[in-house]
């Protein structure tokens, strides 16, 4: 698929107009395509992007999509969203729950609101869960691109806020392996006294680029969690007891991934 | 109904007075403004009553003398003080002592039942961990260094909101920015310079009502038997860099640290309205209310975009368009 064909999908996706081209929350179709066009050579040629089970991904309707999380900066995030906006059948913007310190960078606070990043507050994803929209969230959080080489693919903390959406709005929770990332571009240093536009830490990289490392990206099925617990979105236990759950979905599904794969760089 | 405006000299008070008076429904508005007359004829069915609310014996005789005689029902208290470099107690008095005194004199009143006040979005703290979309739960700002400006409108918001559960029926509408000339708008003065300077590397999402969707929703509370607090959302939706071009400015993005003392001179030096200080925060964190509560309960819905105004080359452009699709 060229550049143009994957600029055209961004551009027919999904997308709630506020009357002047943008949604509420940013999102910029024409900025996103060109961004889509940019990155299509990173997805194709440097990582090599395999995709699998892309059929567990709803068609239509709000869903949340949980994966893991490594590497610096958010490569692995971006290469998932692209997956999805390129294999969906109509396609559809994934919108990327971004850390709480995000609004506050310049240039990238805006470019991620044009690609249809949203920052993670009770009221956005109330909105776009009612809105129908396809949500990404990544549990681990900071911790997940804090991590040290030795942890790569091992969860370390879980959120669980997910799972309470997912029961509260009654949306099926898909697991996303993402397998690769967390060593193309992992961590050297922590430099934890500079907090830059309020960000946690200063991460310095192992390496000066990411390496071209193959990424495989796994969806695992979805998981009904209301059908699990049949309890309510404000009880604590059923909360964890569902995040965890998904949880050892998605360690299930990184290990046969990780498993299957012939090398870090095949 | 038989409704009571307060704040009916300005642009939003005469819209509404001129929507209601035109209603089947409303079979009088008495109309409440500072100013001795109304500058213009009124229509049948409006009666209008000069009174100065910071005084309190005025809205005593206003409350409980013509309002009775009137059998007025629904007040819909819109006074507040524009300007946002005024300040002191007589600017407090307007924006807060009246209110109070006049929810204090509707209460137990013996014709009157519903109280709707216009208050602001801009109660809403905008910070990086809650931008974007802000509903009837989102924090409000309690800044002590805001404006009094914005201070006394939280204090109002919260004033008209401590009388909740009370005999008095109430509608708090927190109204987005009504983009109109002379209605205190900070992003119209802001857009009337044609160099208009922004903060580099941002751009946040901005909603603006416009005139006719703010008395739409105006008159929908006052119909409505609903109380509590409503996001009143405009129209229009848009980057700060998209207003900019709408208007036909010049779009300069600057460092954000210079803009406070240049938009300080230029208030100093040329009088705007304009204050750096009130909008630093929805210039970089931006922030759209949330409208469902209202479109649930009062079943409202935004449906009259802003009329920006367009330059000569883009008029005459969409008059070719329109020539040529005519043609077609």
């Amino acid at each position: 698929m060229d550049t143009s064909t994957f600029a055209r999908l961004a551009r027919q996706a999904t997308f709630h107009d506020a009357g002047h081209g943008y949604d509420m929350f940013g999102l910029h179709p024409p900025t996103l395509a060109a961004m889509v066009s940019a990155g299509a050579p990173l997805y194709d040629w440097y990582f090599r992007v395999d995709s699998q089970g892309i059929e567990h991904v709803p068609a239509t309707g709000a869903a949340i999509l949980v994966a893991n999380h490594g590497g610096v900066l958010p490569v692995d995030a971006a290469m998932m969203c692209l997956d999805i906006l390129r294999r969906t059948d109509p396609p559809r913007i994934p919108r990327a729950i971004a850390d709480h310190f995000v609004p506050r960078l310049p240039f990238i606070s805006t470019l991620f609101a044009r690609l249809g990043a949203v920052s993670g507050t009770r009221a956005n994803v109330r909105a776009l869960l009612e809105q129908g929209e396809l949500i990404a969230i990544w549990p681990e959080g900071v911790t997940g691109p804090a991590k040290s080489f030795k942890d790569r693919y091992r969860i370390k903390e879980w959120r669980v806020g997910f799972a309470e959406l997912a029961i509260r709005y009654h949306v099926p929770v898909v697991p996303v392996a993402i397998v690769g990332a967390e060593e193309s571009w992992p961590l050297g240093l922590k430099l934890r006294g500079l907090h830059v536009f309020g960000s946690p830490y200063l991460p310095v990289p192992a390496t000066p680029l990411p390496l071209p490392t193959h990424y495989h990206i796994r969806y695992g099925e979805p998981l009904h969690l209301n059908g699990a617990v049949h309890r309510k979105s404000d009880d604590p236990d059923a909360i964890a007891n569902a995040a965890t759950r998904v949880q050892v979905a998605l360690e299930r599904l990184l290990d046969e991934t990780l498993r299957a794969r012939r090398g870090v760089f095949r | 109904m038989r409704v009571l405006v307060t704040g009916a000299t300005t642009p939003l008070g005469r819209t509404l007075i001129d929507h209601l008076a035109s209603s089947d429904d409303c079979a009088l508005v008495l109309a409440v403004g500072h100013e001795p007359k109304l500058d213009r004829p009124l229509h049948a069915g409006v009666i209008y009553r000069p009174t100065d609310l910071t005084r309190g014996r005025q809205v005593k005789e206003l409350i409980c003398g013509d309002a009775v005689e009137h059998g007025i029902d629904t007040i819909i208290h819109m006074a507040q003080h524009r300007a946002t470099q005024d300040h002191g107690r007589k600017v407090h008095a307007q924006n807060v002592t009246a209110t109070r005194e006049l929810l204090l004199r509707c209460t137990d009143h013996p014709t009157i039942r519903r109280f709707v006040h216009r208050s602001f979005a801009e109660v809403y703290a905008l910070e990086h961990a809650t931008s974007d979309v802000l509903d009837e739960d989102a924090a409000l700002d309690f800044d002590p260094a805001a404006p009094q400006w914005l201070r006394d409108r939280i204090e109002a918001d919260l004033t008209v909101c401590a009388h909740f559960g009370g005999p008095l029926q109430i509608a708090v509408l927190r109204c987005a920015e009504v983009l109109a000339a002379n209605s205190g708008s900070q992003l119209w003065d802001y857009l009337s310079s044609r160099v208009c300077l922004r903060p580099l590397g941002f751009d946040p999402m901005l909603n603006v009502l416009s005139l006719e969707d703010a008395v739409a929703a105006i008159a929908a509370a006052a119909r409505s038997t609903h109380t509590g607090v409503f996001n009143i959302p405009g129209a229009d939706t848009l980057p700060l860099s998209r207003a900019i071009a709408e208007t036909v400015r010049l779009d300069i993005p600057v460092p954000g640290p210079l803009l406070a003392p240049l938009y300080g001179l230029r208030r100093w030096t040329a009088g705007f309205e304009f204050r750096y200080d009130l909008n630093l925060r929805r210039f970089h964190f931006g922030g759209v209310i949330d409208g469902a509560r209202a479109r649930h309960l009062l079943g409202y819905a935004p449906c009259h975009p802003v009329q920006w105004p367009r330059s000569w080359w883009r008029l005459l452009l969409e008059r070719l368009t329109d020539l040529r699709s005519e043609g077609t």
